[in-house]
């Protein structure tokens, strides 16, 4: 249990925050805000999500994505920072456990995530 | 001014960059009697009672809870009874001084970040102080010479941005780390 005045601290930060349920498996599309000297702009980031951990505010989120070249990219993001405008989730993945590290070590056709059905 | 507080545990904001924060709740405090700024003043710890503080009590006509005493500096408007916490909502800067973390006796690589030696290939030397001086002359170790020894359950002070203050709560928000552990009581005093 955490303490209730950290808790009511870490409610009146997340408190009109709008983020959609989802977990591991997840393939997530993150609008991130980025500043680039004076100018900020927004950058999608698309991906699957492999591993959620913490609470409160410092509940973090990490996507993992195939780049160029066939290169992993993961990033890891505050869940509920300033700088993500806006979460959306593209397809529910069929997944049995929350942490999808095995995903880097598989490549190609054994690396793809089954869409779950219901 | 001072106060005593609780140290509660740390968080973080989700502004651009994130600030870690610590949050500390002001504990209830009685002024007791006030002298040229400071202050004799009970607050709550523990369920200690004996002869001595049960005469205090009766003496500044406390109530069985404030068991523990102490002085702190006040400002000159202060009177005996509730401690004003009015200062701490136009605070921005405070010092926050705690007893750190004891950690017993320690060697030098803890206590004073000595690089110690290699770990193998027959070495000999892995985690000791080694040399502590010259040779028969000076004939003597130089004072401040960093050695193995207590670590740790020291009064320690540092500087912190308020972030806010919860009137309602009793509870401080600062920037960054203060010492010790969370549950720990210390004080603060507002610098600015």
């Amino acid at each position: 249990m955490r303490n209730k005045y950290i808790e009511n601290f870490e409610n009146t930060q997340l408190e009109g925050k709008n983020i959609p349920d989802f977990r591991a498996g997840d393939t997530v599309r993150l609008a991130v805000e980025i500043k680039e000297g004076e100018k900020k702009r927004v950058q999608d980031y698309e991906g699957v999500c492999i591993s959620m951990r913490g609470q409160g505010t410092g509940k973090t989120i990490t996507v993992r994505k195939i780049g160029a070249n066939a290169i992993g990219v993961e990033r890891t993001f505050p869940l509920f920072s300033d700088s993500l405008v806006e979460i959306k989730v593209l397809r529910r993945g069929r997944v049995r456990r929350a942490k999808l590290f095995y995903l880097r070590d598989l490549a190609g056709k054994k690396a793809r995530i089954k869409e779950l059905r219901k | 001014m001072e106060f005593i507080v609780e140290k509660i545990g740390m968080s973080r904001t989700i502004s651009v960059p994130s600030t870690p924060v610590t949050l500390l709740k002001v504990v209830e405090t009685k002024v007791c009697e006030v002298n040229e700024g400071k202050a004799v003043v009970a607050y709550s710890h523990s369920k200690k009672a004996n002869k001595a503080i049960e005469g205090q009590q009766k003496k500044y006509n406390l109530s069985k809870d404030f068991n523990t005493f102490a002085t702190i500096l006040v400002s000159e408007k202060a009177e005996a009874g509730d401690l004003d916490m009015s200062a701490l909502s136009e605070a921005t800067k405070v010092k926050s001084s705690f007893t750190t973390k004891g950690r017993g006796f320690s060697g030098v690589m803890k206590r004073w970040n000595f690089a110690g030696g290699p770990g193998g290939h027959g070495s000999r030397f892995h985690r000791t102080g080694g040399s502590i001086g010259n040779a028969e002359w000076p004939g003597r170790v130089q004072k401040g010479r960093k050695m193995a020894g207590q670590y740790g359950n020291a009064m320690t002070t540092v500087k912190n941005n308020v972030v806010s203050y919860d009137a309602e709560n009793g509870v401080l928000v600062v920037a960054g780390a203060v010492p010790g552990a969370n549950g720990a009581l210390g004080r603060v005093k507002v610098v600015k």
